[in-house]
């Protein structure tokens, strides 16, 4: 009896769909506030309403941007810097204090920081999410090329393979899984400080949407709006998984790749 | 030939099943085996055959077809009168040596002053004076498997389970250790039921091995080992009794292993 | 251990000498940055300026106030996920069917930016304390579940059988053997969710007012008052290597059992 994946993703679904059942019949008897929880049915209603206008898409987009902007440029500089700190002893004995320094700092403390700078435009949000991205991008590169066993180094060299060549056939070969780690750390994180900086110093995207509708008492938009947050979110982490469990498909782990 | 005493440890009809993804895998196959009192009895087969998979049985971690007595009542589950020594990963890392030890101890309620001294005495037999308040992850592995040995011990079973305790050992190592259980065994006379993929661990140590076939597992074969086991190891290892038994067992176990080799070929 | 104590304490004292320089001529740049005046003073204060608007603020006890209240709402809210996410943990590991109905809402809670949630929590709870620790709460405890369970189902068979065989009963079996042995592992989950907390505190802060060490660092530059927002900035790092040295110190004297 082959476990099907399709029937065992559907079998997962079925405990959030009691439990929105359970949320609309609670509301329809009147057990809860609707002023302060509105009804699934709702919600519903007002998020038909959204994705049919193009607010929704529009707002999404731009925090979809600035989120994925700062993402690929502190997963490309975090690379870079953890291949640099796992091959110069001297580079990272500079660089690991700063590393080690800013994993302290929370970022979205530099959000004021940056809307002082560049303003509400995209500017502090892309910059917020590129220096929160920069950080895990880094220590699991650095983890992953200075894990390299010196067999696997050892053997690649008697195999003929030159000094270029082991940079990207054999180190960052056997860093992916470790970079993917990080890859979707930074993904999570690019969410985060991306719908910060929206609610902190912003007058667009997905964050602000939400902000705006809750400060006008519109909640069932509200909802809605977090709702899609969620749905977004939801299926970039799958989408990501997807990607590195087809990268990664050599890899020990593939077996595994399908929890969580 | 009958035996009118009750065996210690009595097998009837004994079989597992697996129930995976993909099939039901049969481990066990209607297993009969009797082990009296005092015995050393090893069972020795092909990997993968299910020795392990009936020593958990006979030491109640899995449910299984057929019978388990012990002296003559069914098992219900563990129990501290069956005590068990596994391979590696069974030390509470989070315990000293003597914490470990005295764990059966202080389960049972047994009062402080005769704990500690249990646990003083046992730490003395297994000669690791000095290390009574190190951490597994700083013992090594020859010492980590003394400390096993000794936590089984404090409860004082009547039976020892064995499941290749030696198997995770260097070899010098591990003759070190094969010695330190015989010489517990010939001062204790408990009944032990070994599992061991080493045929010489398993001449020099029991007076009895059973051979199991390949997966699934059923006893096939049968040997009855007489040594004079005060004699030193080096006598024992030249002697030709040992290894004449030896290469019996040797050979019986390598057919069990090449007609499963030749079952799984194309 | 193959280095000698004599080495090992040499190489200790060569990183943090490096640290610190690191560290100075960092401030260096700035300082020189600053006045030559590459930057507006009110983009970049200087150095020194920074120092002094710090020491007001400590001994005026205003800092001291603002600190005091975002870290009780972090740590009450991280506690909060701590006692919930262990005790959902480890039901999750024990019981299939709290497996089934819970994982599907960790899948989708897991990579969903909490932070979305902000404005449903003021709805509910205000903008007072309670809706910042329960949105801590809610953020943290996700990471929580997910390694209290992973560790849970990490516990060697053997290890719960050997227990068993020295007489332990299955009620004793959880906290007498499943629980310290994921001692270690929560212990990683809660160091990494503390971070979480301090930035969930922070951000909620910063957002929504309310008092603490966001909503002063948000006001300082709503009002171009940079020589605080930078002075906060300092605090909030400062306040993270601490934390992050007492956690180290705390696994170097609790965990040293257990195996890396």
């Amino acid at each position: 009896m082959r476990r099907d994946p399709l029937a065992h993703a559907l079998i997962r679904t079925v405990p959030l769909l009691l439990l929105g059942m359970l949320w609309q019949a609670a509301s329809s008897a009147g057990l809860i506030n609707t002023a302060f929880l509105p009804s699934p049915a709702t919600i519903s209603v007002a998020l038909a309403d959204l994705l049919g206008g193009g607010e929704i898409g529009r707002n999404i987009f731009i925090t979809l941007f600035r989120a994925g902007t700062g993402l690929l440029l502190g997963a490309v500089c975090g690379i870079w810097l953890g291949l640099m700190m796992a091959r110069s002893l001297k580079f990272r004995a500079w660089v690991t204090p700063i590393v080690g320094g800013t994993y302290s700092l929370p970022k979205s403390a530099l959000i004021p920081l940056f809307a002082l700078w560049f303003g509400i435009g995209s500017l502090t949000a892309i910059c917020a999410v590129y220096l929160a991205c920069l950080l895990p991008m880094t220590v699991n590169t650095f983890q992953g090329v200075v894990s390299t066993p010196k067999v696997l180094t050892w053997s690649a060299q008697a195999l003929g393979t030159s000094e270029r060549q082991m940079l990207s056939r054999i180190y960052l070969r056997h860093a992916l899984p470790d970079i993917f780690t990080g890859l979707r750390i930074a993904l999570g994180f690019s969410f985060v400080l991306a719908i910060s900086s929206e609610m902190i110093a912003s007058s667009s995207g997905i964050g602000k949407l939400v902000f705006f509708y809750g400060e006008n008492g519109a909640y069932d938009y509200m909802f809605a709006a977090i709702a899609c947050v969620i749905a977004v979110a939801f299926l970039c982490d799958r989408a990501m998984l997807a990607v590195s469990g087809w990268c990664l498909r050599w890899h020990e782990s593939a077996a595994n790749a399908r929890t969580a | 030939m009958r035996d009118l005493i009750r065996p210690k440890i009595e097998l009837r009809q004994v079989a597992k099943t697996y129930a995976t993804d993909r099939a039901a895998v049969l481990a066990l196959r209607n297993t009969d085996l009797a082990v009296a009192d005092g015995e050393f009895v090893s069972i020795v087969g092909p990997s993968g055959c299910g020795k392990s998979t009936l020593i958990y049985i006979v030491g109640g971690f899995l449910p299984a077809e057929g019978e388990v007595l012990v002296d003559g009542r069914a098992i219900t589950g563990p129990g501290t009168g069956r005590g068990v020594v596994f391979q590696e990963y069974a030390l509470f890392p989070w315990l000293t040596v003597r914490g470990n030890i005295a764990y059966g101890l202080d389960r049972q309620g047994v009062p402080a002053v005769q704990r500690n001294q249990t646990v003083e005495r046992l730490i003395g037999v297994i000669g690791l004076q000095g290390f009574e308040d190190r951490f597994p992850r700083e013992l090594s592995g020859g010492m980590k498997q003394r400390v096993a040995i000794a936590r089984t011990l404090a409860c004082e079973p009547a039976i020892l389970l064995l499941d290749e305790p030696f198997g995770a050992l260097d070899a010098l190592t591990r003759e070190i250790m094969q010695d330190e259980l015989l010489r517990l065994w010939l001062e204790s006379r408990k009944t032990v039921l070994m599992v061991t993929h080493d045929v010489t661990e398993a001449v020099y140590l029991s007076n009895r091995i059973c051979v199991m076939s390949a997966r699934p597992g059923r006893l096939v074969e049968e040997f009855r080992v007489e040594l004079d086991r005060t004699k030193p190891r080096e006598e024992i290892f030249l002697s030709d009794a040992f290894n004449r038994v030896r290469n019996q067992v040797w050979l019986s176990v390598r057919k069990q292993a090449l007609a499963a080799e030749s079952k799984n070929a194309p | 251990m193959t280095a000698r104590p004599h080495e090992e304490g040499v190489k200790a004292a060569g990183l943090r000498l490096r640290s610190l320089a690191s560290v100075m001529l960092l401030l260096v740049i700035w300082e020189s940055a600053a006045r030559s005046q590459l930057a507006p003073p009110v983009l970049l204060p200087a150095f020194t300026v920074v120092a002094a608007e710090l020491g007001r603020i400590i001994a005026d006890g205003s800092l001291a106030s603002d600190l005091a209240l975002s870290l009780y709402r972090a740590f009450t809210g991280l506690a909060l996920a701590g006692a919930c996410g262990i005790l959902l943990g480890m039901l999750m590991a024990r019981s299939r069917v709290v497996h089934w109905l819970i994982d599907p809402l960790v899948a989708i809670g897991f990579p969903s930016p909490k932070i979305a949630f902000l404005p449903v929590f003021i709805l509910w709870f205000g903008i007072e304390s309670l809706s910042k620790i329960l949105l801590v709460a809610f953020a943290c405890v996700f990471p929580v579940i997910i390694g209290t369970y992973s560790a849970a189902r990490a516990v060697h068979r053997v290890l719960v059988w050997s227990a068993f065989s020295l007489g332990t009963t299955q009620h004793a079996l959880l906290t007498r053997v499943i629980l310290p042995a994921c001692y270690p592992r929560i212990f990683a989950t809660l160091r990494i969710a503390l971070p979480v907390a301090l930035i969930t505190t922070f951000t909620a802060e910063m957002v929504a007012g309310g008092g603490g060490m966001g909503a002063t660092l948000v006001y300082s530059q709503r009002f171009f008052e940079s020589p605080t927002v930078f002075a906060y900035i300092l605090v909030m790092l400062g306040i993270g290597l601490l934390l992050d040295a007492a956690v180290h110190a705390f696994a170097r004297r609790y965990l040293a059992w257990a195996e890396e």
